[in-house]
């Protein structure tokens, strides 16, 4: 049988706990950078005029057809012989930001399909510019359509991001592997892991439902 | 830039590449289908231990990295069973568990879709849970799971790519292989062809299960006027 031993990693703390608030920051900034991004997307694809929603469907298209992996291997290792110089950090945070903004467009895409066309009429008998009764009246609604799924998302980007060690993001699984190959404690190690990403989407989904609160539970006006 | 006399070449080796990719994840769809059956009708069952014992498996496998279950398979199991597990056999392992969470919840969405008067009406023959399972309501349910199950081998997919990380040579391992053998001066060619690739199969494979779900979806409000039955 084998001998669980995670005495050996308790001085390697410091490496987890740095890799643990990487994570969360590679996270954070692709979270706060791709909710906007997908707003804007889900508004064009939703327009009236053909380029915007051309480039809006070509986007979300050609994104959730390739894999992150492939992507961000194109931001670090193809980019800079553009003589676009991206560090493993700023290629993470972009790849992740560019992967979550396409699914955050269809987040957003589905919330207003879902608005009933009564609500767009009414806002417009009420005498609102397009500007006033999305702002005002669409999106709002929206919002709470959406905000169960946008959890899931930041959900999915937290996961995602242990695809950024591959490129030499110092994140959670980068410090795992490398105190890996100095313990060979591999077992408990990867075990660890998994039970930190575990924890932080549950962690994520009871806090997401805590700040959704009333909002995601108010019912809609028909 | 690639150097035209060898873009044959290597075109064919990107082409072996993703028929590796296709068939790495299909061996991994099968798996993890036969997998999500078993566990979606857990989900479904009305034993209390059987019920949160499949939603444990699915809600911490749908919440683990796929690249530390990956880790987990290659470094970790090895070395607590003190065997050797080469790339192919830990790739297609994890692919499988990976792929066994997603395919739980389809099978469950799609029991779900099955209208209840189905059971009753099963019950009410005599059968027992298993065979009102495996009988009646499985064969329904499966004409529901196709297009969501196209979706799960889109992403599976997609997810295989990680597998050259661990040494296995499927299309991103191809052109990976590529690229080093150039020094590094066709990185942009290269990954965009693989780039391309990876769309081409999966751009195609996701309209197949759109229009797919089209036809079910319509299937299913027409057989709702008729007693709320679906016909296989």
């Amino acid at each position: 049988m084998y001998d669980f031993n995670f005495r050996v990693l308790v001085p390697y703390l410091p490496n987890f706990a740095s890799g643990a608030l990487l994570t969360l920051e590679l996270s954070a900034l692709a979270i706060l950078a791709s909710f906007p991004l997908g707003l804007v997307g889900a508004l064009m694809r939703i327009s009236r005029h053909r380029l915007a929603r051309g480039l809006a469907t070509g986007f979300v298209e050609a994104v959730r057809n390739i894999p992150l992996l492939v992507v961000l291997y194109i931001l670090f290792y193809a980019l800079p012989a553009y003589g676009v110089p991206l560090d493993a950090f700023m290629a993470g945070v972009l790849g992740l930001t560019i992967n979550s903004t396409a699914f955050t467009i269809e987040i957003f895409r589905s919330g207003f399909a879902a608005i009933p066309p009564g609500q767009y009429e009414a806002a417009r008998a009420l005498g609102l510019r397009p500007v006033q009764s999305f702002g005002l009246v669409i999106i709002p609604q929206v919002f709470r359509i959406v905000l169960p799924t946008l959890g899931n998302q930041v959900v999915a980007v937290v996961l995602g991001s242990a695809q950024a060690s591959i490129i030499g993001v110092g994140e959670l699984t980068y410090q795992t592997q490398s105190v890996g190959s100095a313990t060979f404690r591999y077992f408990e190690l990867f075990t660890l892991a998994a039970l930190f990403y575990i924890l932080c989407a549950q962690l994520i989904g009871v806090l997401w439902r805590l700040i959704s609160g009333r909002a995601a539970r108010a019912p809609l006006g028909a | 830039m690639i150097a035209s006399g060898h873009f044959g070449s290597y075109l064919l080796l990107l082409l072996e590449g993703a028929g590796v990719t296709l068939e790495l994840s299909l061996g991994a769809l099968i798996l993890g289908s036969i997998a999500g059956v078993v566990l979606g009708a857990m989900r479904g069952s009305r034993r209390r231990v059987v019920k949160a014992l499949a939603a444990i498996y699915i809600e911490g496998l749908r919440s683990t990295p796929f690249v530390i279950l990956l880790f987990l398979m290659y470094y970790a199991v090895p070395v607590a069973l003190n065997l050797d597990i080469p790339p192919y056999p830990a790739a297609i392992t994890a692919l499988s568990l990976h792929c066994s969470a997603y395919m739980a919840e389809v099978v469950r969405s799609g029991i779900e879709a099955v209208p209840k008067g189905q059971w009753e009406a099963a019950a009410a023959l005599g059968l027992g849970y298993p065979r009102i399972m495996g009988l009646v309501i499985l064969p329904q349910a499966l004409r529901v799971m196709i297009p969501p199950t196209i979706g799960v081998y889109v992403s599976t997919l997609k997810e295989s790519s990680l597998a050259s990380i661990i040494g296995f040579v499927e299309l991103l391992g191809q052109g990976m292989a590529i690229r080093e053998s150039n020094a590094g001066h066709s990185t942009a060619d290269v990954l965009l062809a693989v780039a391309f690739g990876y769309f081409i199969i999966c751009f195609t494979l996701s309209r197949l299960g759109l229009r797919l779900e089209r036809h079910t979806t319509r299937d299913l409000r027409q057989g709702a006027g008729a007693g709320g039955t679906v016909r296989g």
